[in-house]
């Protein structure tokens, strides 16, 4: 059971799990054994850019660079290129988005991963606390949603 | 409308909030004005939704297409709500997922990739509202 | 202090596509929303709304909306009443096109010239609603006001135009306008508060911070806060 923090404008609630970090640009990053980080999109991220009609992870094996792009999702909106929030090897990319990419609109803190890096080094001081994404978040939410 | 006539019925989610929701209703239109005329009808969701009892007798007795604008499938789901018995679910954002060059904008108005995505969903509901009229002729819905 | 958000008016629009009216309400509510009044309203998408849309429901529980309908079965108004609270102004557009002697609108898919009239008209009364609803004058007569009972509640905005939520309601005979009681409510709600004498010294020691009361009607206007915000929480049904 995931708890979150949420925030609130006009219609929309924003959420953000307390059990994992983000980046400035709204990817969350989960640690899990064995130096492997799960990623996926916030759920502000997600609620802005809309329905993704399309998702799609880097091939297994690519190396990825801390910042460097992990994923690409098409909205439409825009397309958005994911940066990640930490270097590591793709070693899953979630299977569902291939048929099914709204999940990540749907569930994503749970469902609606994007990709899992091994070999990953998750430099937690770099990383914002859900706390601290919550405050980021709060600042940005007022103006977009204006623009919705 | 008689209430006796039994037709396919059409039902566009017409979400406001989204282009996707404007194509569904403009697939709508498309099919039921010109595609599938003499064999479908339109049915307003919120009408259905709040109880008019000649909507709900059409939708248990005739066969349903639910067109949704996004993943919250609210067309669908109400449908079901409502008693309808034989619903197709028809997604907006699948024929995005087949179509990936169209970039649908606007709402009130509807660019050309808009109206071309409009279009393409209208055939395949028609394709759809056929094969339905062919079960009911073979006498599969009663 | 009571932490305030702006205050916003939503505009849920029926979109009736059996009837070209219904396409006036769609396109008068997306002309207000985009054009008109943006930033001072928010859309409600009438069929998320009716099959549970949380958000939707949560923002026309505490915030004034306005519905705009195609005909007197006023879906827009009959959902939003049911499913969170009474709109603060309900519009017909068959009624405003008799009021106002417009012409019928022909075309459901596309609006011909009088549905396009019909549209602009629409779209303007509902513009000057929409700074009604959040200043506070009176509304039109060319529309059908929502409250049809006068001994019940309405949640609106100060008459100072601050957009500060207010909680209207008349208590032996006399109208009362207290400022900031809904978003109270909400905050009590958050806090976990049910609606029993518990809450009462509480709730009036909230009000009493931004409303002076009369002396000698603390009594019953508790018993009638408490009553309301059962109600408030009611209507929030629990999400």
């Amino acid at each position: 059971m995931i708890d979150f923090l949420t925030v609130t404008v006009d219609k929309f609630t924003f959420r953000v799990a307390t059990d994992r970090l983000y980046s400035p640009e709204g990817v969350w990053a989960k640690s899990e054994d064995d130096r492997r980080v799960r990623l996926g999109l916030s759920d502000f991220v997600q609620q802005l850019n809309g329905d993704v009609a399309f998702a799609e992870v880097r091939p297994i094996g690519t190396e990825i660079s801390d910042g460097g792009e992990f994923a690409v999702i098409e909205t439409i909106k825009a397309n958005v290129e994911l940066p990640s929030p930490v270097s590591g090897v793709v070693a899953e990319a979630n299977p569902v988005l291939a048929d099914r990419p709204e999940t990540v609109n749907l569930d994503p803190y749970g469902e609606g991963w994007l990709a899992v890096l091994g070999k990953a080094i998750l430099d937690r001081h770099s990383l914002l606390t859900p706390e601290a994404y919550l405050q980021v978040i709060k600042g940005r939410a007022e103006s977009e949603v204006g623009k919705k | 409308m008689s209430g006796e006539e039994r037709k396919v019925i059409v039902m566009p989610c017409s979400g406001i909030g989204k282009s996707y929701g404007a194509i569904s209703r403009e697939a709508a239109y498309e099919v039921v004005d010109e595609l599938r005329p003499n064999t479908t009808r339109l049915v307003a969701l919120s009408l259905l939704v709040l109880g008019d009892e000649e909507r709900r007798a059409a939708v248990s007795r005739d066969p349903v297409i639910a067109i949704d604008g996004c993943p919250k499938l609210c067309a669908a789901t109400m449908a079901e709500k409502s008693g309808a018995g034989r619903i197709t679910r028809v997604s907006v954002l699948d024929v995005q997922k087949r179509h990936r060059e169209l970039k649908p904008q606007g709402i009130a108005q509807l660019n050309e990739d808009g109206l071309r995505m409009a279009r393409i969903l209208a055939a395949e509901v028609a394709g759809i509202v056929d094969q339905e009229e062919l079960k009911t002729r073979k006498g599969g819905d009663r | 202090m009571v932490d305030l958000p702006k205050k916003k008016a939503g505009i849920v629009a029926c979109s009736g596509e059996e009837i070209p009216e219904g396409t006036v309400s769609r396109m008068a509510a997306l002309k207000v929303l985009h054009e008109l009044r943006r930033g001072d309203t928010v859309t409600i998408c009438l069929p998320l709304f009716l099959a549970g849309g949380e958000g939707d429901r949560a923002f026309a529980s505490v915030n004034p909306t306005i519905t705009i309908d195609g005909c007197s079965r006023r879906c827009a108004a009959i959902g939003t009443e049911k499913y969170s609270a009474r709109p603060a102004v309900s519009v017909v557009v068959t009624d405003l096109m008799e009021s106002e002697q417009l012409p019928r609108p022909l075309g459901r898919r596309r609006l011909d010239a009088a549905g396009e009239r019909v549209a602009n008209k629409v779209a303007q009364v509902v513009a000057e609603l929409v700074d009604e609803v959040l200043g506070r004058p009176a509304p039109k007569e060319s529309v059908r006001p929502a409250d049809d009972h006068e001994h019940e509640a309405i949640v609106g905005s100060c008459s100072c135009g601050s957009g500060i939520p207010v909680l209207r309601l008349t208590l032996d005979g006399e109208e009362y306008e207290l400022i900031a009681v809904p978003a109270i409510f909400d905050q009590l709600a958050a806090a976990g508060r049910v609606a029993d004498r518990s809450v009462m010294a509480e709730l009036m020691e909230q009000v009493k911070i931004y409303n002076s009361l009369t002396v000698g009607i603390e009594a019953g206007l508790s018993e009638r806060l408490l009553d309301e915000f059962r109600l408030h929480l009611e209507r929030r049904g629990k999400r």
